[in-house]
């Protein structure tokens, strides 16, 4: 018990020390948000404001259109997830159910697609996306985004694990494949599609480059890119203003993490994919 | 009609045939039990009744239809699998109604035969339980419940006893069979167990490495087996098979030269004769009017009888059964063994084929 115990103190101070690290600078975000320009350049760094000011939240609020950022980010960020999601679901149940010749092939393919940098995508696909006209469109965003090869992953795993004998009774039942998937299967699987949904939501919320090749007018703009807006290269960036962004764009992804991530561990715990 | 005729039947899996040249015939309302050891292709051939495997050759008929390229579907066959496969997120009602209501049978309907296949499977009351809070035994007769309710004429069933312990297994035998006989349709069983095969069978058809060697009623494969294989599968202790050599219709064994039957005499072919006897038909006497003479090396004593292994010489060892009040031997006696040659049997040493096979199928 007493080893036990002193293993339990070690693993708990290693915890709290990382924890610190990485909460750093989100405290540093929040405490900075909420200074004057003045406080922010102050040395030493002071972590905690003085005079805690909400000054900066009503700038932005009141110089930036805000609310159209938002409803743009959420648009993209939500078609994203349930294209992914349906997509995910459906190559997930044909590799897992469905015997065909070059099967294994093409999964081993997909899962190549892992490998491929971004950098390499991007040429073909801006040229796609400009050839059909989507240019500056929510949609040339969304389009290049509907599939997503860890989604099917994640999905043919976690299908995997359920008897094959469940789904080949409801075939003798004289269910269809389709009908098997959505009344068998999918609620099977649901705490899976809630965690790879949440973080294929983040994952778009937090989108940069991609949406900064596509999206020129400002109308059109995600959150994430209207946060530079306040930072400029020659200087005069006005940090306290960028930094109120910043804590507003990550409140919404930040509160559906706490809400699922009893879902999210599970799924990366049963697949075998350690974050 | 709801037969199922086999008409050289083929399955091939990654270019290897495991299932090869099947041909047979399961007559309509009977009770047949696949059985072989794992790997002998039984459950592919299951599957391809159920139209969960393809048939990559050949002709299988259920009645009049050809059904190679019917979809398991429209087979209109009841199966119970080995893990039961129950739908884990439907209580017990949904699980036993999930085909009926598939079938847009009228409700009434639907309630009408899933309460007759409660009663008879003593399941009232767990109507509303969830899956997960059944014993095996339970979850065992909630998946005979949801086949029966289709009143399908096939039933298939896969190992359903497996998993269960051995007290239950003896009740969910007798159970089975009551079942069957009471809803009338052709039951086709899956096992490795010969126990179950024994019991279960009205005729079982014995598989090994994808070829059927034999088929026929329980007392038939048990007494006359038509090959080595099927000989040394079926019985514990296992059938003793002494391979033998003739000489101008005699054998020895040990000390002992013996004088085969005339009817054997006949069918010989080769001189390389497997005489096939089984343990319970081996009798103790004294010594000195004994055919044959052995030393015990080993007894196995399970309360009403004994096996005993017995050893003639380096070639010939083999079991002998008794009943464990009339004889006390201990390790090391001397027996004397006798036994009836027309309790034995006799095979082809080259072939494996018995010389004295009825082929009643």
């Amino acid at each position: 018990m007493k080893i036990n115990l002193k293993k339990e103190l070690i693993g708990h101070i290693i915890l709290i020390v990382s924890l610190l690290i990485c909460l750093w600078p989100i405290v540093f975000l929040v405490s900075a948000s909420l200074k004057d320009l003045n406080q922010i350049f102050q040395y030493p760094l002071n972590p905690l404001p003085e005079n805690p000011t909400l000054s900066n939240y009503f700038t932005v609020l009141d110089r930036f259109p805000i609310f159209q950022f938002t409803g743009n980010t959420f648009f993209i960020a939500i078609t994203v997830t349930i294209f992914k999601i349906i997509t995910s679901l459906l190559a997930g149940f044909g590799f897992v159910y469905y015997r065909f010749k070059g099967r294994e092939l093409l999964f081993n393919s997909m899962v190549l697609t892992f490998f491929i940098p971004m950098s390499v995508l991007i040429m073909p696909n801006y040229l796609l996306i400009s050839s059909l006209g989507l240019l500056d469109t929510p949609y040339g965003v969304i389009l290049v985004e509907i599939v997503d090869g860890m989604g099917i992953y994640l999905m043919r795993q976690t299908m995997r694990s359920i008897p094959k004998s469940i789904y080949e009774c409801a075939i003798l039942e004289g269910a269809s494949p389709l009908y098997i998937l959505w009344h068998i299967i999918l609620p099977l699987v649901r705490p899976s599609v809630i965690s790879i949904s949440i973080m294929f939501f983040i994952n778009a919320w937090n989108e940069y480059f991609w949406p900064l090749l596509i999206l020129k007018s400002k109308t059109e703009y995600t959150l994430a890119l209207a946060l530079p807006m306040f930072i400029s290269a020659e200087g005069g960036s006005e940090w306290g203003l960028a930094m109120a962004l910043a804590v507003l764009t990550s409140i919404l992804p930040f509160i559906l993490f706490i809400i699922c991530q009893k879902y999210i561990l599970n799924t990366f715990i049963q697949s075998g994919v350690k974050g | 009609m709801h037969n199922i005729v086999f008409n050289k039947v083929s399955k091939t899996y990654h270019e290897k045939e495991i299932i090869k040249q099947l041909s047979f015939e399961i007559k309509e309302g009977e009770r047949v039990v696949l059985l072989g050891p794992s790997g002998s292709g039984k459950s592919t051939t299951l599957r391809m009744i159920a139209g969960l495997e393809d048939i990559s050759d050949g002709e299988l008929y259920m009645g009049e239809t050809l059904i190679n390229d019917v979809p398991a579907g429209d087979r209109n066959i009841a199966m119970v699998f080995q893990n039961y496969a129950l739908f884990p997120h439907f209580n017990v009602w949904d699980n036993i109604v999930f085909g009926l209501k598939l079938q847009n049978l009228p409700e009434s309907e639907i309630k009408e035969r899933a309460k007759a296949a409660i009663e008879m499977l003593n399941l009232k009351g767990y109507e509303n339980r969830l899956i997960q809070s059944l014993s095996g035994g339970q979850k065992q007769r909630v998946a005979l419940c949801r086949a029966i309710v289709k009143q399908s004429p096939y039933f298939l069933l896969d190992e359903p006893l497996a998993n269960l312990d051995a007290q239950l297994r003896q009740h969910a035998r007798q159970e089975l069979i009551k079942i069957h006989e009471s809803c009338n349709s052709t039951m086709i069983y899956v096992t490795h167990d010969q126990v179950e095969a024994m019991t279960i069978g009205q005729r079982i058809a014995i598989l090994h490495e994808g070829v059927l060697q034999q088929f026929d009623r329980p007392e038939i494969v048990y007494d006359n087996p038509a090959n080595l294989f099927v000989a040394s599968f079926i019985g514990t202790p296992a059938m003793n098979l002494w391979p033998l050599i003739t000489n101008n219709g005699q054998v020895t064994i040990g000390s002992s030269t013996l004088e085969l039957p005339p009817y054997v005499k006949e069918k010989l072919t080769t001189p390389a004769l497997t005489v096939g006897i089984r343990p319970e038909k081996l009798r103790l006497v004294p010594v000195e009017r004994a055919m044959l003479h052995g030393e015990c090396q080993y007894i196995e004593n399970i309360g009403n009888i004994q096996n005993c292994l017995f050893q003639v010489n380096d070639m010939i060892k083999g079991f002998i059964q008794f009943s464990g009040l009339e004889n006390k031997i201990n390790i090391g006696d001397s027996l004397g063994i006798n036994f009836n040659w027309n309790d034995a049997c006799f095979f082809d040493s080259e072939t494996g084929i018995n010389l004295n096979s009825k082929q009643s199928h």
